[in-house]
């Protein structure tokens, strides 16, 4: 079976299940339906999961995350060197990749977070919305609006615009 | 010959109007009367419509039937692979890199048929990468060489030293300098 998720990140409140107080000699209409629920869905679910993870057992395949060494940057390739060109451009799409699957785990921490609390998330997760509003910000600085064909060069430019900018602006 | 149609008329005669069809009584025959047959009694007959009309289902029944078979002929093959592989191989667990271990190209997929195609289908990436950096090392070559031969045909044609852009001039041993040795011609 698959490992759990990261109980860190995505907090679960406590529970609140009432202590059972029988006020009557009648069945529990709501006991029955759960004992349903189980017996006809839940058990033969399990069974069955539990005799693939068996037959899974025996043939176990395994895969690897794949790392990548740094390469010299587009700043520091030669005017005509291509190739270096070519090798900087791979490297920066790797890590444009990577950016885009941070995005990813943020907004999906924002929106569990969203869905556990209900109706008072602005107040409850204020930390992960600020998080989330902070990296926001970062990535669109450094990649927003470099379009469809984006690439190293384009992103090179967008921060030597971004470093114009700041510059004008101190002195 | 005219007494045998005569005979032969009489004959079709009788057999229509003969005593043991139907209808043909001795009253009907004798008074002319034709039998009526839409306002025959009937009781209590079922209301089911034994002759039902409608528009031609034989197109689509037919359209249907080959869009069936032809989809379901790769289709069930297909989905019958795909559950075993699921069920039986089922996909792989992330694991970290053994030491000193170089995992192949195809051992960093999860899904059992993802691998199965980046072994057996695919290049490798490290053999696409070398591709196209041999394709760009080329080009570059290509570009390289152009420029040169550019810069060599501005020097050439600058300095004339070199083999191009010579013109080809008469022979200095073909000019007669024989009327020029004496001034007085």
């Amino acid at each position: 079976m698959p490992s759990d998720h990261d109980k860190d990140a995505y907090p679960e409140p406590p529970r609140q299940t009432p202590v059972v107080n029988k006020l009557s000699a009648l069945p529990d209409p709501a006991l029955i339906l759960s004992k349903l629920f189980y017996y006809s869905v839940d058990l033969p679910v399990t069974k069955f999961r539990e005799a693939v993870v068996r037959i899974q057992s025996q043939n176990k395949l395994v895969y690897y995350h794949q790392k990548f060494r740094r390469i010299p940057d587009l700043t520091e390739c030669e005017e005509r060197d291509y190739v270096c060109c070519y090798e900087a451009e791979m490297q920066w799409r790797r890590d444009f990749k990577v950016d885009r699957e941070i995005m990813k785990v943020i907004q999906e921490r924002v929106s569990a977070c969203q869905a556990r609390e209900g109706a008072s998330f602005e107040q409850n997760c204020f930390k992960v919305i600020q998080l989330y509003e902070e990296v926001m910000k970062n990535f669109l600085s450094r990649y927003g609006d470099l379009g469809a064909y984006a690439s190293g060069r384009k992103c090179l430019m967008k921060q030597k615009e971004r470093m114009m900018a700041a510059q004008t602006q101190n002195t | 010959m005219v007494g045998m149609s005569v005979l032969r008329s009489a004959a079709a005669l009788a057999a229509r109007l003969g005593p043991l069809k139907s209808g043909n009584t001795v009253a009907n025959l004798l008074t002319r009367t034709v039998p009526r047959t839409d306002k025959v009694v009937v009781r209590w007959g079922h209301g089911k419509k034994t002759f039902v009309i409608k528009a031609t289902g034989f197109y689509d029944r037919r359209f249907m039937k080959y869009f069936l078979y032809y989809t379901l002929l790769t289709g069930i093959p297909v989905t019958i692979v795909v559950t075993c592989v699921n069920i039986f191989i089922g996909e792989a667990e992330l694991a970290e890199i053994p030491e000193g271990y170089e995992p192949e190209h195809w051992e960093y997929y999860k899904h059992p048929i993802t691998r199965w195609i980046a072994r057996y289908v695919y290049d490798s990436p490290v053999k696409d990468y070398e591709k196209m950096m041999a394709a760009i090392q080329i080009e570059k070559e290509k570009a390289d060489m152009r420029l040169a031969e550019l810069e060599v045909r501005r020097c050439m044609r600058q300095r004339g030293d070199g083999p191009w852009f010579q013109v080809e001039t008469l022979n200095k041993d073909l000019i007669d300098n024989s009327y020029k040795s004496t001034p007085d011609n």
